[in-house]
């Protein structure tokens, strides 16, 4: 086999795979930060991988194995010394050793939880198993209650979403503990009997914990002469694709609610070239063949936003924001939070500041702003952060923001960094509550990334949507490795945006495309109007964030059933005219590409526009950047069950974006070979 | 910053691990216990500005000297803890397995006390301890190419056992 890319100066490229070679351990593990290997050695293993599937698929099983080594360290790790042991350790160091009490021990959040609630609220009512445990407290979106359900249900905490009763008034049931619907109804026959009235959303046992995920309606295909336009807002995360493989890993198929399509294409980087001209970022359009459908082609649209070298960084104010609540004390939560924080803390130097706000039941200022430079401290600081009580996360948020108000540097990144399972569990934790605030202080110029940690509980769709409105991104940080990639890696593009409110509008040309359909960014969707009115939220770019957006389109001429609907009483059912056309000297146009963006601390937007034209590249001709996107994307459609790529399994997947590997130094790419062969294995 | 804190912080840091570390060249997590005290009172007595530099291969290093000296001296009880460690029922991790829960975890752990000692310690130190191959190599007294292989032949030999034998590669 020929390597695709043989650079041929280095002998050991031509070298055959043998599976004794310490480097290839070496190489794979640097996804668990370790840096054994010189340029040299890393050019050499990564050709050998691009020619050799044997090799390549060996070096997967390393990482693998490495990973099930990682577990098993961190599941067997012991207890700490005795009190007495340490308290001899303390006192030997200095008879002023400051004692400080032990890492909390309870990793039964739940229990402390429960008691916790019910030794603070009042008992209104006992029906069947469900207790009442607290007055009824008022707050902006309606009236709340507490209710503890019985004992079989432990550790399951799902919030139920309120709705208007018919009075116009709110009121909302919160459930600490799984309420089956048995429960919920004696809750609800008790809080009649109490003369409120409410609505009760049931909620079904879900499969994985009590992880919420909104569910995702896919984009379908419109015809271009009933819909032209497409405009959405556009989306730096890449949440899901970390949950995704979590849950790959541990055996089980995503929820499709849980594939974000854009945010797993979005994962990746793309070799788009750096903007030249005074826009933050390039804007790059390809049209190949769909490899899921011989009669349509895809379309692609690349952002890349200017990469901004560590020396050039903005000087920083971060505030984290840290649940400590019960619920963050296993392994996979608090622990790895700061191991990130950590990495994070040696990156830092005197133009940075740092404070860290915790939040449980109370919230409380932990670190004061400190320089970068004293790492010292905030490594101390980071080491005491211990987990225990119930959530309160709006108060937090409110410290938060208010300690990076009070110390906002002017022309800086100013940035809260909320990292939590998002079980905002406790006090003014509507949805809508949360969204407002953070939306509110988006203006003050201080932004809000959220980084999601752990397994059970995670509040996916809260995440993201408080990330969204408050201009930043949302992360899950599933492993120290993820944790590096967002943190260090990416650590410009996290913290530092280069521009906001990206939105963008594409008109198709009828004369060249017979229908259209967006892949993914479902809930990014715009209102057409909303494309010139800069009032309207819309997503941002950070500093070498590269963004993706994928169409699939019916050319002209090609065979396409579509929806059949009714004709309309009123209207004559319309067929392509030439008078419809757009004048021949667009007639080679597919699209027209328009942009909106603004300064980071700018209100005004600007436009940016592009047509695509060019001859649609056969699947082999396209660039493996764009056919490893497409691979992606075909894969979370697969996911989800879409009928669009029911033609494909997930091993041609696996072949298609195996073959389109490319360049992949951190090893991303290959660790999605192994996702979709996972998903593979689980499907049958 | 004054010393308690340093001492402190790298209490709070590396106790875990270095317990780990030191119950399997022991065998038993009290024994480990008592390894990792008089490591962390031997550092009281350290000079800092000596240790602080290369602070985790000076713990690793001080830990396994003191782990190796108790295990000549419990000699009988060490033995019979490596014997053991050959036959099916190994595990000196089942006595930190308190907190083990997944079937996986415990059979990885269950193989990797079959690997050949050294192996085993680099492992240990990569991915219980976190140290980088340069140094393992200081606390083992092993070159980093050493390392680098004996690392490697470890994990291939897990993988392959892991896998059922199935991988590429005469097992």
């Amino acid at each position: 086999m020929v390597a695709k890319h043989s650079s041929n100066s280095i002998p050991f490229d031509s070298a055959p795979f043998d599976p004794d070679d310490a480097r290839l351990s070496a190489y794979a593990m640097r996804e668990f930060g370790s840096d054994e290997l010189t340029s040299e050695e890393m050019a050499a293993v990564e050709a050998l991988l691009a020619r050799d599937p044997k090799a390549l698929e060996f070096v997967q099983g390393l990482r693998e194995t490495m990973r099930q080594l990682d577990r098993a360290f961190a599941a067997a790790e012991a207890d700490g010394l005795s009190e007495a042991q340490r308290a001899a350790i303390l006192a030997q160091a200095s008879a002023s050793a400051p004692t400080s009490s032990a890492p909390a021990k309870s990793r039964n959040a739940w229990s402390r939880r429960m008691r916790i609630a019910l030794a603070a609220a009042i008992v209104v009512a006992t029906v069947g198993g469900t207790l009442l445990v607290s007055q009824p407290w008022r707050d902006g979106a309606g009236l709340f209650f507490e209710v503890a359900t019985s004992e079989g249900h432990a550790g399951q905490v799902p919030s139920l979403a309120s709705k208007s009763s018919p009075e116009g008034r709110t009121v909302g049931l919160r459930a600490l503990g799984y309420s089956d619907g048995q429960h919920s109804g004696s809750a609800r026959d008790s809080l009649r009997e109490l003369g409120y009235v409410f609505n009760l959303v049931q909620v079904d046992r879900p499969e994985s914990g009590t992880e919420q995920y909104d569910s995702i309606s896919e984009h379908a295909f419109r015809r271009t002469l009933d819909e032209a336009r497409s405009t959405f807002s556009i989306d730096v995360d890449t949440a899901s694709y970390a949950n995704v493989r979590r849950h790959l890993r541990d055996g089980k198929l995503p929820s499709a609610g849980a594939v974000r399509i854009e945010e797993l294409v979005n994962y990746f980087d793309y070799a788009y070239p750096q903007p030249t001209g005074s826009a933050p970022f390039s804007v790059t359009t390809d049209v190949l063949a769909c490899p899921w459908d011989a009669n349509r082609q895809l379309v692609r649209i690349g952002l890349k936003g200017r990469e901004v070298h560590a020396n050039e960084r903005k000087d920083s104010h971060l505030v984290f924001l840290i649940d400590v609540s019960g619920s963050m004390s296993s392994e996979d939560k608090l622990p790895l939070v700061q191991r990130a924080l950590r990495m994070l803390t040696e990156q830092l130097d005197v133009r940075d500041r740092v404070s860290i706000v915790v939040y449980a039941g109370n919230e409380g200022l932990v670190l004061e702003p400190t320089s970068g430079r004293e790492r010292g401290a905030i490594l101390e600081a980071i080491e005491r952060l211990q987990s225990g009580g119930s959530t309160n996360g709006g108060a937090g948020i409110q410290l938060a923001y208010k300690v990076a108000r009070q110390n906002f540097i002017e022309g800086g990144v100013n940035r809260v960094i909320l990292c939590s399972d998002g079980d905002f569990n406790v006090g003014v934790t509507s949805r809508d509550e949360l969204v407002k605030l953070v939306e509110t202080e988006r203006k003050s110029g201080v932004f809000l990334s959220v980084l999601g940690f752990g397994t059970g509980n995670l509040k996916d769709s809260q995440m993201e949507q408080l990330a969204d409105k408050g201009n930043g991104a949302y992360a899950y940080i599933d492993s120290l490795a993820e944790a590096r990639k967002v943190l260090v890696e990416q650590m410009s593009g996290t913290l530092e945006t280069l521009a906001k409110d990206v939105k963008i509008q594409i008109e198709f040309n009828p004369a060249k495309v017979q229908a259209w359909r967006q892949i993914g960014y479902e809930n990014r969707a715009l209102e057409h109007q909303d494309f010139a009115d800069d009032t309207k939220d819309a997503g941002e770019i950070g500093a070498g964030h590269t963004v993706t957006a994928l169409y699939e389109i019916v050319p002209v001429g090609a065979p396409f059933e579509g929806l059949q609907v009714d004709g309309l009483r009123y209207q004559t059912p319309r067929e392509p005219m030439p008078s419809d056309m757009a004048p021949s000297a667009f007639g080679d146009e597919w699209m027209f590409v328009k942009l909106r963006y603004k300064a980071p601390d700018g209100d005004v937007s600007r436009l940016f526009e592009h047509p695509v034209s060019g001859a649609p590249q056969a699947w082999t001709d396209a660039p493996l950047d764009a056919r490893f996107a497409a691979s992606v994307a075909a894969f979370g459609m697969k996911l989800r069950g879409s009928e669009h790529v029911s033609a494909l399994s997930f091993a041609q997947i696996r072949q298609m974006a195996t073959e389109a590997l490319g360049r992949d130094e951190r090893g991303w790419r290959v660790e999605f070979l192994d996702l979709v062969r996972r998903a593979d294995e689980l499907s049958h | 910053m004054h010393e308690p804190t340093w001492i402190h912080s790298a209490l709070e840091r590396h106790e875990r691990a270095l317990i780990a570390f030191a119950a399997r060249i022991v065998g038993d997590l009290e024994t480990a216990r008592e390894v990792v005290q008089e490591t962390f009172l031997k550092l009281c007595a350290a000079r800092r500005e000596e240790v602080e530099p290369k602070l985790v291969e000076w713990l690793f290093t001080t830990c396994r000297n003191a782990a190796l000296d108790q295990r000549r001296r419990l000699g009988a009880r060490g033995q019979r803890m490596e014997a053991h460690e050959m036959e099916e029922h190994p595990d000196p991790s089942s006595a930190l397995s308190a907190l083990e829960t997944k079937d996986e975890s415990a059979r990885v752990l269950k193989l990797l006390a079959r690997l050949p000692q050294k192996q085993r310690e680099v492992l240990q130190l990569r991915f219980g301890g976190g140290l980088s191959y340069k140094q393992i190599a200081s606390v083992t007294g092993d070159t980093v190419g050493n390392v680098g292989w004996l690392m490697h032949a470890g994990l291939k030999t897990l993988r392959e056992r892991l896998s059922g034998g199935a991988l590429q590669g005469r097992s």
